[in-house]
């Protein structure tokens, strides 16, 4: 037996590292793919191409690093980008504040009516963004809101998801720590400021990710509420260069890698806690 | 006695801060979440074009279901095949479990009948985007559920670099699908240097229209095609026969590439949580490894399987993004589920009112979906 285990062990080690191996390469494939033809010619997309990234055909034969220049400023991306960090970061500032406010009221107020209301707020979780598409574009239209800044953000700024999500993590503070703050005299918006958000840091910067992700990521709504430049977001732009500019592979791929960059680097720097809690929670929006 | 008044007193702030507390979010949530359906149902009512105009009654539903008949007789299939299913599954005396098989039988052959007609007399893009719907739910959902399996199993126990695969397989999921269906657009185009069309050149095959392609994958490899008079009942079945157009399978393709990874993660979190002391004793009673696997390892993540599997299917019915950037116009609408060709009667065909009506259709669907998964979660638990 003992002589036997260490040989097995191995064997299995090469076996889940190959499985683990082949998935990696599988989900690297298509950013490598991005990256080589962002930095190609137009004719290397035609002519030079490799299905294996270990070939030398599938990187260009010198980087065209001009390729992002000509989005950025050619195809007016600098402005989407700006335009979508904009938008992420209204949206995040008001979906943080009326999520942690609405999370702290059902996880340590007490009111009546209290289960009856959240349950109607996850009821709102499982409504298709094509149901409400017609009703909240006539609404926004009748705001005035069609190419503003509060068109786009204003309707994401609540998510049940968040509050619910929040909401197990402040009920596992401690109710004496609470109520030795309101001894004190400090009111439920001090206790929330001062102890439970401090004490939640984690959640909260984790619901910041994926709210940051969510926006960028929004096609369906921006599609409707933004029909000029001015607030175009990234994702929409990029959707129309894919139906709109023709062959030119290298630049799409170019507009997609800075589409991709900030949520990448946010994603780096977050992991542990994005995959921790997307993976036993499951659910992302 | 005394006390009681303060303690009234302080009840009662403490009520009207939590009022305070959820209103923000209330509001939003009220005015752009829960407001939309009932005025969905109000735009309903009329030949919305743009701008409001005559009121029409149900004349868009009419349009939709091709009439009240054929619309009664698919509400009564629906409630026949669920109240059947329902008998069927939880009784054990076998006189009514034969009746929940009769009623399930009698749904199904009334869903057989109605769905051509539906087809004929309403409106037959609808079926077609639903069908979609189903092929594109049949098509992702049990091969993410088995790879997604398979690498759990690999990511399971400690190893040196699991952090880095886990991050890694999370990657698809995370990042914006608009960028990478961007890249799946080009990896499954209909050009001779494509990278689909270069992996089949590897092996000598000929290109592949990929995402360009209408046809169905059954009718390419097998030859079966639509056949039958217009608008009978042989002709919408076959229809289905054909099988997911290939522009379909590539969109599915790309779902696997999205999905499988974040499958992989929700299954393994599941893993961690066997009790080890249960592999050996069954080890100990002489179990093979298929027989752990089907008796312990199988059911004791069946939960995870149940809530991936609904929340896929609803997924389908909810998806966009990715669709819209990989779809291609001239395909005619083979890629398109319900969510994307309501979009297009709304956003291209400027028809508010009778999207509305389709809209209410979808959520009808998403929203029995939901009950049956809320059902479940009440019985099961799956959060830990």
């Amino acid at each position: 037996m003992t002589r036997r285990r260490p040989a097995r062990l191995s064997a299995g080690l090469v076996l889940r590292y190959s499985v683990l191996g082949v998935g990696a390469f599988a989900c690297l494939l298509p950013f490598a793919y991005m990256a080589a033809n962002a930095l190609k010619t137009y004719a290397e997309t035609v002519t030079r191409v490799s299905p294996i990234p270990f070939s030398p055909e599938f990187w260009p034969r010198s980087p065209q690093w001009s390729n992002f220049a000509e989005v950025w400023l050619g195809d007016a991306f600098g402005r989407y980008f700006l335009n979508s960090l904009v938008i992420s970061a209204s949206t995040l500032a008001g979906t943080l504040a009326t999520s942690a406010l609405a999370a702290y009221a059902f996880a340590k107020l007490r009111f009546p009516g209290r289960e009856a209301i959240f349950s109607v707020f996850l009821a709102t979780l499982m409504i298709p963004e094509t149901v409400t598409l017609i009703p909240n574009f006539l609404v926004v239209s009748y705001l005035g809101w069609v190419d503003r800044l509060a068109g786009l953000t204003v309707p994401f700024m609540a998510s049940a998801f968040y509050v619910f999500f929040l909401r197990q993590f402040f009920r596992q503070v401690p109710d004496s720590l609470l109520e030795s703050a309101r001894l004190e005299g400090a009111s439920d918006l001090r206790v929330l400021f001062s102890i439970v958000a401090p004490l939640s840091r984690a959640p909260l910067f984790t619901l910041a990710c994926l709210d940051v992700a969510a926006s960028w990521n929004s096609l369906q709504w921006p599609l409707v509420v933004v029909q000029t430049p001015r607030w175009r977001p990234i994702s929409v732009g990029l959707a129309r260069l894919i139906s709109e500019a023709g062959p030119q592979i290298q630049l799409r791929m170019a507009g997609a890698l800075i589409s991709l960059l900030p949520i990448v680097l946010v994603y780096i720097l977050a992991q542990g806690q994005i995959v921790d809690s997307l993976s036993s929670s499951g659910i992302k929006e | 006695m005394r006390l009681a008044a303060p303690r009234r007193s302080a009840r009662r702030a403490e009520a009207i801060s939590g009022y305070l507390f959820i209103l923000p979010a209330a509001l939003i949530l009220g005015v752009f979440g829960l407001l939309p359906i009932v005025f969905n149902l109000y735009i309903s009512l009329f030949d919305w074009r743009i701008r409001r105009s005559a009121f029409v009654g149900l004349a868009n539903y009419g349009e939709i279901f091709g009439g009240a008949l054929p619309f009664l007789i698919l509400a009564l299939s629906v409630a026949l095949i669920a109240a059947g299913l329902a008998l069927a599954s939880k009784n054990r005396a076998s006189l009514v479990r034969t009746l929940g098989l009769a009623l399930l039988l009698g749904g199904a052959a009334g869903l057989i009948i109605d769905l051509p007609r539906i087809a004929a007399l309403g409106d037959a893009d609808l079926m077609r985007s639903f069908r979609v719907t189903v092929w594109y739910s049949l098509g992702t959902v049990p091969i993410q559920l088995l790879f997604g399996f398979l690498i759990a199993v690999a990511l399971d126990g400690e190893f040196d670099g699991k952090q880095a695969f886990r991050v890694i397989y999370l990657l698809p999921y995370i990042v914006p699908a608009v960028a990478t269906a961007a890249v799946f657009e080009r990896l499954f185009s209909l050009r001779p240097e494509s990278w689909a069309n270069q992996v089949l050149a590897l092996f000598g095959a000929r290109p592949l229209q990929w995402l360009r392609e209408y046809k169905g994958v059954f009718e390419m490899l097998f030859g079966f095609a639509p056949s039958g008079a217009k608008g009978s009942l042989g002709e919408y079945w076959s229809a289905w026969a054909g099988g997911p157009s290939l522009s379909l399978m590539s969109i599915i393709i790309y779902n696997y590439w999205v999905y499988i990874g974040y499958y992989a993660l929700i299954y393994a979190n599941a893993l961690a949580a066997v009790p080890r002391e249960l592999y050996e004793a069954a080890a100990l009673d002489g179990a093979r490894p298929w027989t752990r696997l089907r008796r312990i390892t199988l059911p004791l993540v069946s939960p995870s399987t149940y809530f991936l599997t609904i929340l896929g299917i609803i997924g389908t019915f909810k998806s966009f993004n990715s669709i819209y950037v990989l779809r291609d116009p001239a395909t005619g609408g083979v890629t398109d589920p319900m969510s994307v060709y309501i979009f297009f009667q709304f956003f291209h065909g400027g028809r508010f009112g009778y999207a509305s009506a389709l809209s209410l259709v979808l959520l009808a669907i998403v929203a029995s979906l939901t009950a049956i998964q809320r059902r479940s979660m009440e019985r099961r638990v799956f959060f830990d």
